[in-house]
């Protein structure tokens, strides 16, 4: 049904400002008559449009939310890139890829070749635990740290188009340096590149000390240290990653995660083709005829896009719920345009004696309620577009286990607004169907003793 | 079928009843009545002798259970519902004995109400709301609500309401019963003059025999029939059962 | 009660009005219980408890954990190598295996996520079910299913839905493919199923038949070592009887020099879990901050709305009762009485319904939210819905039943006048 609603959103809406724009242009009962009573009645007016806009600025957030993700999914992958994972893994959480099988994958046709290398980003994906111990109470003392080792960062890089922000540098290739600790004594500290999210998100967990000496007190900068798995980490660099996956990550050499974490094999090969076609022929390849490794291959686009199953059925969720309270609203807005008409049965007789129809006393009433409506809807609209821009956290998954946590930014677009004032609309229509038909059913003489 | 005649209102053999289980009330009782064009007629007759009814018979706001409703060439008792709401727009105007005007709208906007349903221009509609509201000698009043004037000069924006399309026949239920005595003269002035200058058939329904003294020819109704003659008793006027203003 | 009666009779009164509103709460209150029995599932699962602690020992640093299956022994013991130190009451272990009914294809019709533990531990340690009455209908069932795992190696207990998923009943054989290990191919006889309720989607073999599965794959010639054949434990479950025990059992796992490559940690469940939730941190601040106020903040609007609506219309009346010798706090009551008699009728109307329906008609309320992936509306949502009903009502009628009681007669008159 919620899918119904979605694809058709666009139909509906279209049915919606048709019929109110129609009964505006065919109203012969002037619409300052329903303004002013409106006024008039200003108290169940305001409540009742407020009502809408609780309703329509709590789904414009919602939706927001899953906005941000989908274009968070969406902005992730090259087309022309192809994600190599262990045939038996769906998620590259999962995958295990030899040392001995990815050297191989170099040589696959097809490939991006620069200098006589190919465009190939050798990785491992990992989940690891960073432990808090200044976690602010009433917060978990770990949080689980997306950790990309590499082997070559420049090619990765390179691979995924993202580029560093600047005063940042790429760790060195022996991934480590020298710095110095708190009490004088030197320390061999792990190179990172992070991501804009995950620095902005690792910087709330710092003791107080370490805030004293920080650059930023909202965000890792370089320069800056962290601690993770029994090591000192040295932030090198940030990613310019804002708006993909790759915010959250944690980008380290490789061979330093694999014996830090315990994990030796590779995750993940990502290689770059020309453009979408040869990386679709690519994936055929591999899948179909290439024997020397046990891998599959996926269109990076489409390995992302899979990841919008959360959003389904966030989805899901989301109308239920915004269809629930919007049934609520519909009872309020009934209230009120009932007891609008049993006010106004003089004004109804009057109306009917002077020639005006049935189908024009239905349209003056309908007209009324959607016009709260429309103020509520408006308001709401407005009020839940405060939201855009909000960064939260979250995860998107493809519904099969693994897929990433990310940060993300609320979006508040045309699509939301319009999804919005449809359901406000819709609310305001069907709230006032019943009320109006009443008029439309008083006799007019009887409406005047 | 059209049958020329002089009438503005024919009504041939009315009978209006109902039924209560199985009990069969009649309201009119084969009625017969003709009312030539520019006439002012009075019916007359104590509650519940179906004067009301019979003013919704020729406003063809109800149909006879028998017989027909003629007004000028039209059998309006023959209608659809949606072509006597058109129909009443052009020929018949109403005047209501509590004004039932609608209380957000300036006198102006009431009395331009009926026209909005008419094919007109916003400057034609202006022209016809201005000397419809100079007939009732209201021009200075035109964008006052309903609520800020008296009782006296509400009734005349009703009447300049009936007046602005012109219709052929005004209908009037007991126009002065909710006015002091003053006003109601001053009511009765205007309507009378009205009817004088502008040839109207005007049918007023009323309890007043001081309001039907006014009319060029005064109909009884008692049970259901038209009597001739009843010997005119005052009766008390009614008061109103509510406000003017809205709660 | 006579003011009572008349509340009742105002109710009845304008009955279209009272319908609507009841019916306005009722669906209101709807969001809020749903909203709330999964914050409050998700609350009582982060909650750290003091006695029969539940304890979690899985890798260090990776998710997912692995580690290698020769760690059970030691860790089912909590690493206990001394007279003197804290043994668990209880202990599992959890080897996670993916597959599907398909050779080569994998959906919700398909797949298969079976736990590979002790069978008898279902019973012990299982949330849920470690709790339910001896002589339940449930725990006799479950035992009789637990007894023929113990004689059937290829017994496969599961939950309701995924059997009904994967369209098989009980006592049918069936063969599972390998997803999460490839050539690990096993066969199965379904025994039982588990108890409605939170294990509805999944599914638990005998360790010893998996393990022996390993073993043979591994003989095959050609095979190149796997993590998930060299490191298939996942978790280990122990249980202890408080805290003290449970910080002595987590340092005595701690100091052992048998866990290095990898490293395990030892947290409760509760910690755990809240750990894991942290990633859906913001959608839970959205539920509870957002979702919540929205609708609690609406209901109160429409009970407002239709309040007001009802003392506008009776202003007369209210002037007509003070004439009568009503004092202002008689017309509040009767005002606020009849807001909250509503409130509390649908509240607790719809609390109720909202529990049948969930929990009965629609199996519980599908959410995904990490591994927790379906919510029962608790008991005491009917109380809830009460309360919600009840206090959105008073709140909504306050301003309506201050103007009401401040009605004053002679202005009233005049108007009619």
């Amino acid at each position: 049904m919620t899918d119904i609603f979605l694809r058709n959103l666009g139909w509906i809406t279209a049915v919606l400002v048709l019929t109110t724009v129609g009964l505006l242009l065919l109203a012969r009962i002037p619409l300052r008559y329903n303004i002013r009573n409106l006024r008039v009645r200003w108290i169940p007016t305001t409540l009742t449009a407020l009502a809408f806009t609780a309703v329509i600025a709590l789904l414009t957030v919602m939706l927001a939310f899953v906005s941000g993700m989908v274009r968070l999914t969406q902005m992730t992958g090259h087309p022309g890139n192809v994600l190599i994972i262990d045939e038996s893994s769906n998620d590259e959480a999962f995958s295990n890829i030899a040392a001995s099988d990815v050297g191989d994958l170099v040589n696959l046709p097809g490939l991006v070749r620069e200098g006589g290398r190919s465009w190939v980003s050798m990785e491992t994906y990992l989940v690891v635990n960073q432990l808090l111990p200044h976690a602010r109470a009433g917060r978990p003392n770990r949080r689980f740290l997306q950790i990309r080792g590499v082997d070559d960062v420049r090619m990765t890089a390179l691979v995924h188009e993202l580029g560093l922000q600047p005063g940042g540098d790429w760790f060195s290739s022996a991934g480590v340096r020298e710095i110095v600790g708190p009490n004088g004594q030197t320390i061999t500290a792990i190179e990172a590149v992070l991501g804009e999210g995950i620095a902005r998100e690792m910087a709330r967990d710092r003791s107080p000390e370490e805030l004293a000496q920080a650059k930023s007190p909202e965000t890792l900068l370089p320069g800056d240290i962290f601690f993770l798995g029994d090591r000192t980490w040295y932030v090198c660099g940030l990613l310019q990653s804002a708006g993909t996956t790759f915010d959250s990550e944690v980008w380290v050499k490789r061979s330093l995660a694999a014996s830090i974490f315990g994990k030796n094999t590779y995750t993940t090969v990502v290689a770059r083709t020309p453009d979408a076609k040869t990386a679709k022929q690519l994936c055929d390849y591999i899948n179909t005829q290439y024997k020397k490794a046990a891998v599959r291959a996926l269109l990076e686009k489409e390995y992302f896009t899979s990841l919008q199953e959360t959003n389904q059925q966030l989805l899901v969720a989301i109308s239920f719920v915004a269809v629930i309270l919007a049934v609520g609203g519909v009872f309020g807005v009934m209230n009120t345009m009932f007891a609008a008409v049993s006010q106004r049965t003089a004004d109804i007789g009057v109306l009917r004696l002077l020639g005006f129809s049935r189908w024009q006393i239905l349209g003056s009433f309908l007209l009324e309620s959607l016009l709260i409506a429309l103020v509520g809807g408006v308001l709401g609209c407005a009020l839940g577009s405060l939201s855009h821009g909000w960064t939260a956290n979250s995860i998107v998954s493809s519904g099969q286990g693994g897929g990433k946590f990310v940060v993300l930014r609320l979006v508040v677009d045309a699509g939301t607004l319009a999804a919005g004032m449809t359901l406000a609309l819709a609310m305001g229509a069907v709230g006032g169907l019943a009320p109006a038909w009443r008029a439309t059913r008083l006799r007019p003489l009887e409406a005047l003793t | 079928m059209t049958i020329a005649n002089d009438f503005c209102v024919q009504l041939r053999g009315i009978h209006k009843y109902f039924f209560r289980g199985s009990e069969r009330l009649d309201i009119l009782n084969g009625l017969n009545l003709e009312a030539p064009e520019g006439e002012f007629l009075a019916l007359m007759g104590p509650s519940g002798s179906g004067k009301t009814t019979l003013l919704n018979l020729i406003a063809g706001l109800d149909k006879p259970s028998e017989g027909e409703v003629w007004v000028r060439d039209q059998c309006i008792s023959a209608m659809s519902e949606s072509q006597l709401a058109r129909w009443r727009t052009r020929n018949i105007g109403f005047v209501f004995q509590f004004y039932h005007l609608l209380p957000v709208l300036t006198a102006y906007e009431n009395v331009e109400l009926p026209l909005l349903l008419l094919p007109l221009s916003a400057a034609q509609r202006r022209q016809q709301v201005e000397t419809a509201l100079e007939l009732v000698g209201l021009q200075d009043r035109m964008d006052h609500r309903p609520g800020q004037l008296s009782g006296g000069q509400q009734q005349r924006v009703g009447i300049a309401r009936a007046l602005v399309t012109d219709p052929a026949l005004i209908l009037a239920d007991e126009p002065t019963g909710d006015l002091d005595a003053r006003s109601a003269e001053e009511i009765l002035d205007l309507m009378a003059e009205l009817q004088r200058s502008l040839q109207k058939t005007i049918i007023l329904v009323t309890h007043d025999p001081r309001a039907a003294a006014r009319a060029d020819r005064i109909l009884h109704l008692d049970k259901g029939r038209l009597v001739d003659s009843l010997p005119v008793e005052p009766t008390p006027v009614r008061r109103s059962p509510r406000g003017s203003t809205r709660e | 009660m006579k003011l009572f009666l008349l509340v009742l009779k105002n109710i009845r009164r304008n009955l279209l009005r009272s319908v609507l509103t009841g019916l306005g709460t009722m669906v209101l209150v709807v969001v809020v219980i749903m909203v709330w029995s999964i914050l409050w599932f998700l609350d009582e699962q982060t909650k750290e408890k003091t006695s029969n602690i539940k304890a979690i020992v899985t890798e260090r640093w990776q998710m997912p954990s692995r580690m290698p299956l020769s760690y059970a022994p030691e860790l089912r013991a909590g690493a206990a190598r001394k007279p003197e130190h804290v043994r668990p009451l209880d202990s599992m272990t959890w080897q996670f295996y993916v597959g599907s009914t398909e050779p080569n294809r994998f959906g919700r019709e398909t797949a298969l996520f079976i736990v590979g533990t002790q069978p008898e531990k279902v019973l012990t340690m299982f949330d849920d079910l470690d709790t339910l009455p001896p002589d339940s209908p449930d725990r006799q069932r479950l035992e009789k299913a637990i007894q023929a795992m113990k004689t059937n190696r290829q017994a496969l207990l599961i939950g309701r839905e995924r059997m009904e998923a994967i369209n098989k009943r009980v006592g049918e054989r069936l063969k599972v493919y390998g997803m999460s290990l490839r050539g690990v191919d096993l066969e199965f006889e379904i025994v039982g199923v588990f108890p409605e309720g939170r294990w509805n989607n999944l599914a638990v073999m005998d360790w010893e038949y998996y393990n022996a599965a390993i073993d043979a794959y591994k003989r095959r010639p050609g095979v190149r070592p796997h993590p998930m054949t060299e490191r298939s434990l996942s978790i280990v479950w122990l249980k202890t009887p408080d805290t003290r025990s449970f910080t002595a059992v987590a340092s005595q796992i701690a100091a052992s020099p048998s866990f290095t490559n990898p490293q395990v940690k030892t947290e409760t469940l509760a910690s755990g879990t809240a750990a894991f939730l942290e990633a859906f941190r913001d959608l839970i601040w959205g539920m509870r901050y957002f979702l919540m106020p929205a609708a609690v903040v609406t209901l109160c609007l429409v009970i407002a709305n239709a309040i007001s609506l009802s003392v506008r219309e009776r202003r007369k009346e209210f002037a007509v009762l003070k004439v009568l010798g009503f004092r202002p706090a008689h017309i509040l009551g009767l005002v606020l009485g009849e807001a909250i008699l509503l409130g509390v009728v649908s509240g607790l109307l719809s609390a109720a319904g909202v529990f049948v329906l969930i929990n009965v008609v629609f199996g519980g309320l599908k959410f995904p939210i990490g591994f927790f992936g379906t919510f029962y509306i608790p008991v005491r949502a009917i109380w809830w819905g009460l309360g919600v009903g009840a206090a959105t009502a008073l709140i909504g009628s306050l301003a309506p039943a201050w103007i009401a009681c401040r009605v004053r007669v002679a202005e009233i008159f005049a108007r009619v006048g």
